[in-house]
């Protein structure tokens, strides 16, 4: 059955395609990944940028709402998401998938193993994180062995540990660099600010059905 | 004779409340794209890049296909094709039957608006819940989308508190963020109920494989990680080349939209869920649906099917702005709309909707992939005028004025008589009832009354006067 639509679609497709009117366009400077178009690529976003990238995307984070903290040390880094999380159920990502040791202040945290209805009752999901985008102050995340997608989704508030090696200037190249990585993965989510929708009277309603609370934690 | 289209337009344009809601939205999301496309270095390059991206790919569309569909199975998806809007719901409510689906959730989906999908799974004993805050609103209410991206723009907050009162006996409430709460809670546990999780596609990459769907809510993420199965349905015109490519829609997309940078979620989605994997559906099937897609690529506005339904050009539309997306009859409004829909459904039952438009252009001005949106509508007129009888008295009309319009003599002659006519039927200046065939132009307005002198006239007068002096 499929097999006879597929075919009659592909043939009309032929037959379409003679009698189509596609305007003509040029190709332009086409950017298709290649090196020396991604470096031509993160010229063009260069003046924003003079701030370095770790500034850059401490300002488009912001801009979303998201809390960005930019601590010293590892150890700080520790503190802050432990008095972030105090208090509340947690839910996380594997201890061996968080910097900073992160794992040692959340002791007897949900994992993404557990029933779906018990991580639904977590306060808070902590992860780390693939990749953080500095263009659009956002956090790219893999699902995969102990980086369930439920951490960063089910919980009202998200805290993310970000190391400034996960930085890249912008999507394309991240898109560009490291095709292998995100092959590798069944499922990528790009987080840009807290979930949202103006879909009433187009008056701004956050955390609708994702986390309406996203904290992110740079350390050194 | 009022045809269905005037009806319903003469209804939405004498609607106040439609026009504050129509007015207050269009002019917000209007200037927020104007904002968000100066956040972009060199908007009109990565425009030009997307267009071309698109073009190509439709040229090769077959290719595409071929090549995406091999990538999905690749990753570990399954492959259905739907010639049309009903074979694509049969599809989908027998993976759901052979999975032993009771509840479906659905991600916001324009393709399954089109195939009337939540009433072929009902139809099957099956529960279908929308997601999206807006769509949802709109299966309360038993209510249509009217915008692409903001599918409950006709309604009031207070509209929405009192059906969520009556429908959901929750306490009214004419605050949107704790309307938005009583729907997180009753959504919430829909999603963990939830064996099937249906949604559209935004964008499939060719290269990869991969489905690329945004949402800014995170329904779009609950019904892709929770449920089972996950099924996308979507058209095969759906396709861009290569991830950067991606990049470039995604950026052109969100600003087009809602004015973001990027979409609060944008979920990229390469299979089902893989050993080692604590969550994701087990089963994913991809449904590429042509419904008519095959029938506007042979023709002359093969083009339409560049476009990304981010709903600019409904917001851009003077004619969408003031008779809403109801009055369009079917689920794809605006100028889009009046293109794709007679594309889709066939020229003989929309004749009409080519012609709501004043062809100024704002469309194609703010189309993210420079669709020539007023060229296809035009051409749409010349289809609608061949398959569908014109008056007698109107071709006439029209064959004597081109008779008349082709020869300067005779129509400067003509134009004198008729400046006079006019001249003679005004009052301070204005024309309330034209003779003749213009009658229906002064229906609903007055017509300025003519010149005494026409410029060629005044012109003449003025060189022998400077010649004479």
């Amino acid at each position: 059955m499929t097999g006879d639509a597929r075919t009659a679609i592909l043939d009309r497709i032929t037959r379409a395609l003679r009698t189509a009117r596609i305007p003509s366009t040029t190709d332009g400077d086409r950017f298709v990944g290649d090196p020396e178009k991604v470096a031509l690529h993160r010229k063009d976003v260069g003046p924003s940028f003079q701030g370095g990238l770790q500034e850059r995307f401490l300002l488009e984070a912001r801009a979303l709402g998201v809390e960005a903290f930019d601590e010293p040390s590892a150890d700080a880094v520790r503190r802050r998401l432990a008095a972030v999380v105090d208090g509340l159920e947690v839910l996380s990502w594997n201890g061996d998938r968080l910097p900073y040791d992160g794992s040692a202040v959340i002791p007897g945290a949900t994992l993404g193993t557990a029933p779906i209805r018990q991580q639904a009752h977590a306060g808070v999901g902590v992860t780390g994180c693939h990749a953080a985008i500095a263009e659009t102050g956002s956090l790219v995340l893999l699902s995969g062995p102990g980086t369930a997608r439920t951490v960063s989704l089910l919980p009202p508030l998200h805290v993310a540990l970000v190391r400034p090696d996960d930085l890249v200037p912008t999507m394309a190249e991240y898109f560009a660099i490291n095709p292998r990585q995100l092959a590798g993965a069944s499922s990528c989510t790009i987080v840009t600010g807290p979930s949202r929708s103006g879909d009433i009277e187009m008056s701004l309603t956050i955390g609708v059905h994702g986390p309406g609370r996203i904290v992110v934690i740079i350390g050194p | 004779m009022t045809t269905a289209f005037q009806a319903r337009a003469r209804a939405a344009i004498g609607n106040h409340q439609l026009h504050v809601a129509l007015d207050r939205t269009t002019a917000l999301l209007g200037l927020r794209r104007s904002t968000a496309v100066g956040s972009l270095d060199d908007f009109e390059s990565v425009r030009s890049h997307a267009r071309h991206a698109k073009m190509e790919l439709l040229r090769h569309l077959g290719d595409s296909l071929r090549a995406f569909e091999e990538r999905l199975l690749e990753n570990g998806a399954q492959v259905h094709w739907a010639d049309t809007g009903a074979d694509a719901n049969r599809i989908i409510v027998e993976i759901a039957t052979r999975a032993g689906v009771r509840r479906v959730a659905k991600g916001k989906s324009m393709a399954s608006e089109e195939t009337h999908l939540n009433e072929a799974l009902e139809h099957a004993g099956i529960t279908v819940i929308e997601t999206d805050l807006g769509e949802y609103i709109v299966q309360l209410a038993n209510d249509r989308p009217s915008h692409i991206i903001m599918p409950i723009v006709h309604m009031t907050k207070e509209d929405v508190g009192l059906l969520m009162h009556e429908r959901m006996h929750v306490p009214y409430s004419d605050d949107t963020q704790v309307l938005a709460q009583y729907a997180r809670e009753r959504l919430r546990e829909e999603f963990l109920r939830a064996e099937m999780g249906v949604t559209g596609a935004n964008f499939g990459v060719v290269e990869n494989g991969t489905i690329c769907l945004v949402t800014n809510e995170g329904n779009g993420r609950m019904v892709t990680t929770l449920p089972r199965v996950h099924v996308v349905l979507m058209g095969i015109e759906k396709l861009v080349p290569t991830m950067a490519d991606l990049d470039r829609f995604l950026k052109l997309l969100a600003r087009s939209a809602t004015g973001q940078k990027l979409t609060a979620y944008t979920t990229l989605i390469r299979g089902p869920r893989r050993a080692g994997d604590d969550c994701g559906p087990e089963d994913v099937h991809v449904v590429l649906l042509d419904n008519g897609r095959t029938t506007i690529l042979a023709g002359e506005t093969a083009e339409i099917l560049g476009c990304i339904r981010c709903g600019a050009c409904l917001n851009a539309c003077p004619v969408y702005r003031t008779i809403g997306g109801h009055a369009y009859g079917d689920v794809y409004p605006g100028p889009v709309g009046a293109i794709v829909t007679p594309g889709l459904r066939g020229i003989a039952h929309h004749a009409e909707l080519p012609g709501a438009s004043t062809l100024c252009g704002a469309c194609r001005d703010v189309c993210p992939v420079r669709l020539d949106i007023p060229r296809m509508l035009l051409a749409l007129r010349q289809e609608a005028v061949k398959e569908t009888a014109q008056p007698i008295a109107l071709r006439a009309g029209l064959k004597a004025f081109a008779a008349i319009a082709s020869r300067p003599r005779a129509y400067r002659a003509a134009m004198k008589v008729m400046r006079r006519v006019l001249r003679a039927r005004a009052t301070d200046g204005w024309i309330s009832r034209a003779p003749g065939l213009a009658a229906g132009w002064t229906a609903s307005r007055d017509l300025k009354a003519p010149a005494a002198q026409t410029f060629e006239d005044r012109w003449r007068a003025y060189r022998a006067q400077r010649d004479a002096s």
